[in-house]
């Protein structure tokens, strides 16, 4: 384990906190972005690699530009922006929902781009150390790294099929579904396959052929680790207190 | 006779983005003609399969181009590509969709414009030439190695591609099946099919009369 990084419980409390009240904030956008600076700073403080975030994040800016609008026509509020015939197209409150929805997607990119600062077998321990089954612990850790050929695999498969000639920018809606449909059938399957072969491979080497696993690597908290344990216990009383009570100025 | 198609790798070079594949080749120009059959051997990782992927405009070089017919294919998008080019994979299972292999063959046709039963008379035809017929109703994801070769194959060829790569075909077949193979590429070669073919198998490589080229980390070298 690397000197400068806290215990991983550490992060898994910070990131539970901070996800569970990214789902329950609203409508609050200091809120939220109080919750989004926190995270910076702890991702900074443990050298999270902010350039792939900011890539995945650079995706979104459509989808960000979609829930404005949608929400704009459907749910309009505060201050319209753009109006087509009677219709509101862009509210003010369209656009502080859409801007909520970018912050919390950023939360959960950072939350998840701070475990990528461990190695496997320290997430895994720290698992464990909070009393989660070793087996459930091992398939989290081998099911997030499946995740990458699941998206590798799928792009694969796209290129497989625009190679039989098959043009999709010019495709029919209705033909664009069904050959979506064929490429996400064949990914499931080998994905299955997958984990069912590597299920055979370790039972082959004897995973859990004893009841009882020790370890000999085990995590301790230290000094600075409890410090912030209790930060992100304060933190999380006054946020909750915060909701409950409801303060105007938030 | 298929229409005649030239196809030129023109001073290529190509870097694998990833550190752990670094690969590095330089080609001058090379041209694959209608109705031949070219073949790359050499050891692993000495870029056959790049270069096939680069010919059939599935990896774009970082400099050069890739000429077909005179026109560099930069601009081109895959599907355009694909109405030309076929391609087999080295690992079939990864261009077989459709839940039977009958559907397999009959739905790109589909998706261009072919009718339900056009596509379906074809299908079965490409099934009856690779003796698929047996297994035409089963699930394609459960098919053996050597079945999925077959049906990709087969899949690839129906498009009626001018030129063709494959990438290790021999793989998983038997002799009796790399004859019917080797009989159907020698069809595809009469009717003016070029064809790219990558494999370690130089009696395959034989049976069609290839002109074997060897590839030597990154290009090509005499012997």
């Amino acid at each position: 384990m690397t000197r400068s990084l806290p215990d991983p419980r550490v992060v898994f409390a910070l990131t539970l906190i901070l996800s569970s009240f990214a789902v329950i904030i609203r409508e609050s956008l200091v809120l939220m972005a109080i919750q989004v600076l926190i995270g910076f700073i702890f991702a900074l403080a443990i050298n999270v690699d902010f350039r792939m975030m900011f890539r995945r994040l650079k995706r979104l800016w459509q989808a960000l530009i979609l829930v404005s609008i949608l929400r704009s026509i459907f749910m309009p509020s505060g201050l319209i922006l753009l109006e087509i015939a009677g219709l509101p197209i862009i509210t003010l409150g369209g656009i502080q929902i859409g801007v909520l929805v970018l912050l919390r997607l950023a939360l959960f990119i950072m939350s998840g781009a701070m475990f990528t600062c461990f190695t496997v077998r320290v997430l895994i321990q720290g698992m464990v150390q909070i009393k989660m089954p070793y087996e459930v612990a091992y398939m989290i850790s081998v099911g997030v790294r499946f995740v990458p050929q699941l998206a590798q695999e799928l792009k694969d498969s796209l290129t497989a099929l625009q190679l039989r000639g098959i043009v999709i920018e010019e495709l029919k809606l209705r033909k664009k579904l069904a050959l979506y449909t064929y490429l996400i059938l064949p990914v499931v399957v080998s994905s299955m396959q997958n984990a069912k072969e590597l299920a055979m491979s370790m039972e082959m080497r004897a995973f859990r052929a004893q009841r009882v696993r020790t370890s000999f690597f085990e995590l301790s908290f230290n000094r600075r680790d409890y410090a912030v344990l209790g930060a992100i216990a304060a933190y999380t009383a006054a946020m909750g207190a915060i909701l409950i009570i409801g303060v105007r100025i938030f | 006779m298929a229409e005649m198609f030239k196809l030129e790798l023109k001073n290529i070079c190509f870097t694998y983005p990833t550190n752990e594949k670094r690969q590095n080749f330089t080609l001058r120009v090379e041209y694959f003609s209608p109705g031949k059959c070219t073949a790359i051997m050499g050891e692993n990782g000495s870029g056959k399969t790049t270069l096939g992927k680069l010919a059939a405009g599935l990896l774009r070089p970082d400099s050069g181009c890739v000429l077909y017919d005179g026109k560099d294919i930069a601009g081109l998008k895959l599907g355009e590509i694909g109405k030309q080019v076929g391609y087999l994979f080295q690992e079939p299972a990864r261009q077989i969709f459709a839940p039977t292999p009958v559907e397999e063959i009959a739905f790109p046709l589909e998706l261009r414009g072919v009718s339900k039963e056009e596509a379906h008379e074809r299908a079965w035809e490409y099934l009856r030439m690779f003796e698929l017929e047996n297994i035409a109703e089963n699930t394609s994801y459960t098919l053996s190695r050597g079945e999925k070769q077959r049906l990709a194959i087969a899949a690839a060829m129906v498009m009626e591609p001018r030129f063709f790569v494959l990438d290790e075909p021999t793989t998983g077949l038997d002799k009796r099946r790399r004859g019917i193979l080797s009989d159907t590429l020698h069809s595809l070669l009469g009717r003016g099919v070029a064809i790219l073919l990558i494999s370690h198998d130089r009696d395959f490589s034989s049976s069609l009369d290839a002109e074997i080229r060897y590839m030597d980390g990154g290009g090509f070298s005499d012997s």
